[in-house]
């Protein structure tokens, strides 16, 4: 990371930038510009205790809100190992690394729920954004195991740092950071990587965040400490997924 | 004013309007002054503020923010076709506001500038584009400037009085504006009776389910109003259209008692007094001879042939025999003009003429103009081939709202180098094994709002 740009995210103001080389073996990515570090939020379940990591389900798709509290996000374990090391590129051609899933297996993944292309995202009327497990074939493409998002379809590989690989997308979904604590099995988010559209998010959505989460000022708002974890199913009424 | 010389009127108006259009004879001397100095950076020149056109621009700025890039559009307000049949059909929810958009906002947030203006000639070997309000240079141009209808073609015994007389009674609404307000008025004006819908009779045109999906929208509207009457297309495809399967499946499921489909039809007249349409129906497409058969109607929609917007020939660039520009291999560069680019519907390549695929082209050449200005190689096949490149969605039914849809990947065509696609009209999953279903419905209305956010945000 040059250090002029490690300067800048820090001129940003309420967001606090942190050198990913500087913490060693923990962040994910090699170059501060598309990363920043957020408050360190614990998962918690539907009931509100700590999540087990292993009590995920299997390819199943859930939510959390992070890194402010109407921003969801999708948290899927992907059963098996994820790739590691995955070289991205943002719509504007900045590079960046996704190290991998975490977990005992390697296997879990949080990213943005909204999508990078447009914006559509779960809300908890509907939601057109899912992952789509290895069993079942997308529409959006030939590869399996995809992130689609059904409205323009766009498909991103889920264990490759939401690569896209499908639709009008140019770049990858945002990678929300995880942390492991293996004594505890249980995960914590840190941050986000990748190009994120929360401030356009913020500037579409102006009726969504009145309705859903009183407004958007409040929905600016960051998560702090937890936040709860719960199937997309339970999250959204309906949700439509080819 | 007699009724007579209102169209007389108009018949006058529209042959000025292709004089000044076609011509750069006419621009004033006040005209030929530069509009904007060029400055020491490098200029992109945009003509035409739709899909294509408001995509590379912000693009453009937002690849390469020491870009000059200036937009030229000859409207003042932003329309969208895609899903203005959902406003025709009176879907809940679908109003003009849905459809419009003002142009400062999109270039107050990305840097561009906005002019409204009319462009009357373009001189290529000294890169100057003359309109009705000045000259302005450009080191790249990027041409977007849609569709114009070739009623001339169709009916070459049509004077301009008649094409006039047609064109407001009848109207296409294919390009957006006035078009789509007078067909809505019509339709929420009539009585009991028919609507006929008359979608291109050959060759490439903007949209090709457009017609189609009409036809199910105005179904729908007759059925919500309650209106006796029949929605009758004369078409000359013999069924085999865009997402043809999938329409007809709806047409027979849900409108059963009110859609007409004739597929081996030649329109001989349009008498806008009497309100009748005269045609001749074939049996099969061995049929020379035909029947010739008339029908009155309430409302009628008809489409001409469509050919490229006038702005393509001003050009000068290589064009096919209608008068799309011919592309350099996968790229959206002219063939004949490095600095030239083309989006949107006026292009050669194999893809289809939709919103979306303009999004996708425009994208792809504001990449490209980048690299070419800062002197760096580009290679147009790169992310070739592209999956669901393009998606198109079709509104069939209202309340509940039921949708259709295609996809299209992308791939280079090994016998002329250029763009092909293939399309694929899938059942979605929860269509009970029909090609529409209320998912679908939504994601209409998601990928729409979806593209205004693309657009505008």
């Amino acid at each position: 990371m040059q250090r002029r740009n490690f300067l800048k995210i820090l001129g940003t103001g309420a967001i606090i930038a942190i050198n990913p080389s500087l913490i060693n073996g923990v962040l994910r990515a090699d170059d501060g510009n598309l990363f920043i570090a957020y408050n360190k939020v614990k998962l918690l379940d539907a009931q509100g205790n700590a999540l087990k990591a292993s009590s995920l389900k299997k390819e199943v798709t859930y939510v959390f809100l992070y890194p402010h509290v109407s921003t969801p996000c999708l948290l899927i374990d992907l059963e098996k190992p994820t790739h590691k090391n995955i070289a991205l590129k943002s719509e504007t051609s900045e590079e960046y690394l996704w190290r991998g899933g975490v977990g005992k297996n390697s296997s879990i993944v949080a990213y943005s729920g909204i999508c990078s292309h447009q914006l559509t995202h779960p809300t908890p009327d509907d939601s057109f954004i899912k992952y789509v497990p290895v069993a079942e074939k997308s529409i959006a493409c030939q590869e399996r195991g995809v992130i689609v998002c059904s409205s323009h379809l766009s498909a991103f590989d889920a264990a490759k740092g939401c690569k896209n690989i499908a639709g009008e997308a140019r770049q990858p979904l945002a990678s929300v950071v995880l942390e492991y604590d293996e004594i505890n099995d249980e995960l914590y988010a840190v941050a986000v990587l990748g190009s994120d559209k929360f401030q356009d998010y913020f500037k579409s959505f102006k009726d969504e965040l009145d309705q859903y989460y009183g407004g958007k000022r409040k929905g600016k708002k960051l998560a702090e400490e937890s936040a709860k974890v719960v199937e997309l199913t339970q999250f959204s009424k309906e949700v439509i997924s080819y | 004013m007699e009724r007579r010389d209102l169209f007389k009127l108009a018949g006058v108006s529209i042959a000025a309007a292709a004089i000044t259009g076609c011509s750069s004879s006419t621009a004033s001397v006040e005209a030929a002054k530069p509009i904007k100095a060029k400055s020491n950076g490098k200029r992109v020149v945009v003509v035409g503020a739709g899909f294509g056109g408001l995509t590379v621009a912000k693009q453009l700025r937002q690849k390469e923010s020491s870009l000059e890039v200036i937009v030229l559009e000859k409207k003042d307000i932003f329309m969208a076709c895609p899903y203005s049949n959902a406003y025709l059909g009176g879907i809940e929810g679908v109003t003009l506001e849905t459809l419009t958009h003002d142009f400062y906002a999109p270039a107050q947030a990305h840097g561009y500038e906005f002019i409204q203006t009319e462009v009357t000639a373009i001189d290529k070997a000294n890169k100057i584009v003359t309109t009705t309000s000045g000259t302005i240079s450009y080191d790249i141009l990027v041409l977007s400037p849609g569709i114009v209808y070739d009623y001339e073609s169709q009916f070459p015994t049509w004077n301009k009085e008649k094409i006039a007389q047609v064109s407001r009674a009848c109207p296409a609404a294919l390009m957006p504006g006035s078009e789509h307000l007078a067909l809505k008025r019509q339709l929420e004006n009539m009585d009991d009776g028919n609507v006929v819908i008359i979608p291109p009779a050959s060759g490439k045109y903007r949209c090709p389910p457009a017609p189609y999906e009409r036809t199910s929208m105005v179904a729908q509207y007759m059925k919500s109003e309650d209106i006796q009457g029949k929605v009758i297309v004369l078409d000359t495809r013999g069924g085999a259209f865009a997402k043809g399967a999938a329409f007809k499946e709806s047409w027979q499921d849900l409108f059963a008692d009110t859609i007409e489909y004739k597929g081996n039809t030649k329109i001989v007249d349009i008498d806008t007094q009497k309100k009748i349409v005269t045609y001749k129906e074939f049996k099969d497409v061995e049929d020379e001879i035909g029947v010739e058969k008339t029908v009155s109607y309430e409302v009628c929609n008809f489409i001409p042939i469509n050919k490229a917007s006038p702005v393509i020939a001003m050009a000068g660039i290589k064009t096919n025999a209608a008068g799309f520009a011919m592309m350099e291999g996968t790229s959206f560069r002219s063939i004949s003009d490095k600095n030239i680019y083309v989006l949107g519907d006026c292009v050669t390549h194999g893809v289809p003429p939709s919103g979306q695929t303009a999004i996708w082209g425009a994208k792809r050449a504001a990449s490209e103009i980048v690299a070419q200005l800062g002197g760096k190689a580009f290679d147009s096949k790169s992310n070739l081939p592209a999956q669901s490149a393009n998606v198109c969605y079709s509104m069939v039914n209202g309340n509940p709202n039921e949708a259709i849809m295609v996809t299209h990947d992308f791939d280079i065509n090994p016998t002329t180098g250029n763009l092909k696609s293939k399309g694929n009209v899938p059942k979605p999953n929860d269509g009970n094994g029909k090609f529409r279903s209320k998912g679908v419905g939504k994601l209409t209305t998601e990928w729409f709002n979806g593209v205004k956010r693309d657009l505008f945000l």
